[in-house]
């Protein structure tokens, strides 16, 4: 089954079980409906996201599994990071629809075709979708929450260790 | 006379007793028919997901179990499983004999606690007790093992943390000696109970013929009569070591379900005896990997899956060559049941089956919104 | 007529034999659960040994971790004159301070019981031992 896909993809194997091929986005439904009618991929499992800030993409993997549950194929779509659209699944696979509602709210991306786009997990949220790599965690929590009094008096080992040394010195040379 | 009957809102939860966990379903009702269903999320939300992008490897496997709650282990085994695939380590056949005894035991005492769920949805609140309790003795064990009952944070990329303790494996045959005794109570007051058979035959059904394509997972699909189990068609750790197997019955209702977990216990309970049989008694529990700053991934990427209790369970991992974790995406079996089959089965169905079908289906939120 | 399912009515009624039965309950506190070695309760450190190396504050995963400066040396090896104290309202006790302490003088003991009516007191500094 896979040598028969690989007439048409270039399939990468990763491991015994687990299956890689790289498409443009323009192609991803005609190679979804091809792949779910002409092989055994019938199902998809899960729709991962990863954001790569560096090269300025979203690295989408779409992961097909087989009706024998036995093999994954995870076909994956770069997309800009600026203005990211994709076509919808909803009419191939009914439970794309939860996963592309959390990518949106995560990520920031807008699945054309799919009207349940509305708040998945963050209610009122009025930041930027906070899975985004620009998104600086630390420096929300210092701008909206009060950290506890009474640990002020933490030190900073390495500080200690040079002033203790430079002490020590000091000491012995006043004592000689 | 005309009666203007018009539909009510309510929501059913986040605070209700016969919820597995914190969520709530919107429920529009005609009478106490339901005509609209739709599932909100978000009362669980911690962010484990950013959470990771900021830890290193070794201080990111200590939050990781934390994901899900009745069930910790999945999550730190696809983890390990996850990081020892892309950095290339391989680990020891007793270390694989111990994460599997391991986790078999995380699986029983999930199911014992569905036990308490499924009984106190219908009112039968005398299995609840009694299973805590047997519950409450596997997690005696864990206490023993690795230190805590919940929360165990043992197994580790590279191998197991502790090693077994003097006389363990004396003291888990005798504790499946006990739940092979209790067994025969479970089945007298809970599944050959005719009310619990009327309450759930013909509730909940399932389309067989969509199951498979939907992506339904775990005994949603056995319970229809489709034997797949990611132990038996994708095996990992000692799984093809093992004799077992795999229970399915047909129907695709609640009783259906809840007689392939029955089975599941009895399976658990077989797949432990091997286990203690055959548990190497020489071999590294752990091998050497490197201090946690220095512990770099390479740039690439991996998806790797369980069985849970509830089922198949993944995890997208992505590497990007420094020592922290690009990206690590959690699927559990709940994201497709609470939202795109339980909005599906409720339409039409009385009130008071909501929780009845919750429980069965096996939806549990911690795992939906990490 | 219709099938009544005789098995199933009459076989709950056999819980009724439980009434005879001790209870699984431990009288709390005035019988106590043994807790096993190896359990991971509160934090000791051996004040010897410790040298000060901040180690402990470096893995932790929540920064619960504090070194503060210690009044009278007991370890002449302490290069920096510190010692630990952990923030119990941060600590998740994952136990990886203790993995990666040079000398392993921070461990865990099986104490796993404070309880205190100020919310500001869970600044713990573990007991010397």
């Amino acid at each position: 089954m896979i040598s028969s896909l690989k007439k048409y993809y270039e399939i990468e194997k990763k491991r015994d079980t687990l299956f890689k091929t790289h498409i443009e986005k323009e192609e991803l439904l005609k190679t979804i409906d091809f792949i779910t009618i002409n092989s055994n991929f019938m199902t998809l499992s899960q729709i991962a996201c990863a954001d790569w800030i560096e090269d300025e993409v979203f690295t989408l993997n779409y992961i097909l599994t087989t009706d024998r549950r036995d093999k994954n194929l995870m076909i994956e779509v770069n997309i800009p990071r600026v203005d990211s659209k994709l076509p919808t699944l909803l009419n191939i696979f009914p439970q794309s629809e939860v996963m592309e509602r959390d990518l949106h709210e995560m990520y920031g991306i807008d699945f054309i075709g799919n009207s349940t786009l509305y708040d998945f997990v963050l209610e009122d949220w009025k930041e930027i979708p906070p899975l985004r790599r620009e998104f600086d965690t630390l420096e929300y929590v210092n701008k909206h929450f009060n950290f506890r009094i009474g640990r002020e008096d933490n030190r900073d080992v390495k500080v200690e260790i040079k002033r203790r040394r430079a002490e020590a010195k000091r000491l012995k040379n006043a004592n000689k | 006379m005309q009666t203007n009957r018009e539909l009510i809102k309510i929501f059913h939860g986040p605070q209700h007793p016969g919820i597995t966990g914190n969520m709530s379903v919107e429920l529009d009702l005609l009478g106490e028919t339901i005509k609209e269903a739709k599932t909100h999320v978000g009362y669980l939300h911690r962010g484990f997901e950013k959470l990771i992008e900021r830890r290193t490897i070794i201080q990111a496997f200590t939050i990781v179990c934390r994901i899900c709650v009745p069930e910790p282990d999945p999550n730190e085994e696809n983890f390990a499983r996850a990081i020892e695939n892309l950095a290339g380590i391989e680990i020891s056949q007793k270390a694989k004999y111990i994460r599997t005894m391991v986790l078999e035991m995380a699986r029983l005492a999930s199911l014992m606690l569905w036990m308490g769920g499924q009984s106190g949805s219908i009112g039968l609140g005398t299995i609840g007790q009694w299973s805590i309790y047997d519950r409450d003795l596997i997690l005696d064990l864990f206490e023993e093992l690795t230190g805590g009952r919940v929360y165990h944070m043992y197994i580790y990329p590279g191998g197991v943390r502790r090693e077994l303790p003097i006389g363990f494996l004396d003291k888990l045959s005798q504790l499946l000696d006990h739940l092979e005794k209790r067994l025969p109570l479970y089945d007298n007051v809970f599944f050959e109970n005719s009310t619990f058979k009327k309450r759930a035959i013909g509730v909940g059904v399932v389309n067989k013929d969509e199951a498979l394509k939907n992506g339904y997972v775990g005994q949603v699909l056995r319970g229809c009569g489709i034997k797949r189990d990611v132990r038996r068609d994708n095996p990992y750790l000692v799984y093809d070591n093992l004799d077992f197997e795999i229970p399915t019955f047909e129907g695709c209702d609640v009783y259906a379900r809840a007689m392939v977990r029955r089975q599941e216990i009895r399976e658990s309970i077989k797949i432990l005896r091997q286990i203690v049989e055959q548990m190497p008694t020489d071999g590294k529990i752990m091998q050497k990997i490197p201090k946690h700053r220095k512990f770099k991934i390479p740039k690439d990427d991996t998806f790797v899956s369980v069985e849970s209790a509830r089922g198949e369970y993944g995890f997208y991992m992505a590497g990007d060559g420094s020592e922290k974790i690009r990206r690590m995406q959690v699927k559990g079996p709940s994201l497709i049941h609470g939202f795109t089959l339980l909005e599906k089965l409720l339409i039409d169905e009385e009130l008071s089956n909501v929780a009845l079908i919750m429980n069965s289906l096996g939806i549990c939120p911690p795992e939906i919104e990490r | 007529m219709k099938d009544i399912d005789i098995k199933g009515v009459i076989s709950p009624f056999s819980a009724i034999a439980k009434l005879f039965e001790q209870p699984n309950t431990i009288c709390y506190p005035a019988e106590k659960k043994s807790v096993p070695k190896g359990y991971r309760g509160f934090h000791t450190n051996t004040l010897t040994s410790c040298i000060g190396c901040a180690n402990c504050q470096d893995v932790c995963m929540n920064n619960a971790i504090d070194m503060i400066p210690i009044e009278e040396d007991k370890n002449p090896k302490n290069s920096s004159g510190c010692i630990p104290r952990i923030d119990y309202g941060r600590c998740c006790w994952c136990s990886l301070c203790t993995d990666v302490c040079p000398p392993s003088s921070l461990k865990l003991e099986e104490d796993c019981i404070f309880a205190t009516d100020d919310s500001n007191n869970f600044l713990y500094m573990p007991k010397d031992k």
